[in-house]
């Protein structure tokens, strides 16, 4: 740093550095054979967020269209500062009776996604828990 | 009288691909043995494995025993590795992921 005067050193923090959120990109297809609550996810990139495309796997109260939502966040796979491939990102849905919070992270090649279901309204249905595996279809 | 029933291999039986493409095993078939079990037939980029009925694979330099399960349509294999030259190279785990085409 080029300095006139010795307080334009001014210590900076390093910028943080861009989370490459492109391996978690592309379409995602449930490896089980029989119903399950998504059966599809298209991920996007969009800048450094990705935007994802939920499709239901035709079990109980899942909507055949979740539609588009933006990630609220990308998070990198490992602790370490210098590796930031994106390993899991969060994502919040609206669905017409529930809130989704749906949480996805790369393992060998498998997505994995967890979806925590609230209900809004008292009905049949209990707030849940999902944990389902994807295969990429590249 | 005891009858034993037949075990049904259908979830384990297929055409097998690692979701990994970077992965050590890239693909492994699994087929009916006729004895009520399965024979295995397993390749890396590097090699065909061969097919074998019981869970080990005996090579020259190594040993490989596998161990698969089935946990909602994925192939969970783990591998226990043992080198049998004298190379030095210590025995390994190793675990992985596929998906039935």
């Amino acid at each position: 740093m080029e300095t006139l005067r010795e307080w334009e050193a001014v210590p900076l923090p390093a910028p943080r550095p861009r989370v490459e959120v492109e391996p978690m990109a592309g379409r995602w297809i449930k490896t089980y054979d029989k119903p399950q609550w998504i059966g599809v996810l298209d991920v996007r990139v969009d800048g450094d967020d990705l935007l994802v495309h939920v499709y239901g796997g035709g079990l109980g109260p899942s909507p055949a269209d979740w539609g588009v939502v933006r990630t609220g966040r990308v998070y990198a796979g490992a602790p370490t500062s210098g590796d930031a491939l994106a390993g899991g990102f969060v994502a919040h849905v609206t669905l017409p009776e529930a809130d989704v919070e749906l949480q996805a992270n790369l393992n060998l090649g498998l997505l994995v996604v967890a979806t925590y279901v609230t209900f809004r309204e008292p009905g049949p249905w209990t707030d849940r828990f999902t944990r389902e595996f994807f295969r990429s279809d590249a | 009288m005891i009858v034993e029933a037949a075990l049904d291999l259908s979830v384990l039986v297929g055409d097998w691909r690692n979701t990994n493409p970077a992965a050590g095993i890239g693909r492994i078939v699994v087929e009916p043995n006729g004895s009520g079990g399965v024979r295995v037939h397993v390749a890396s980029s590097t090699r065909d494995w061969g097919k074998v009925d019981a869970p080990v694979f005996a090579f020259d330099f190594e040993e490989v025993r596998l161990q698969a399960n089935v946990k909602l349509g994925v192939l969970v294999v783990a591998s226990f590795n043992t080198f049998k030259d004298d190379s030095g190279r210590s025995s390994y785990f190793n675990r992985e992921f596929f998906y039935r085409v």
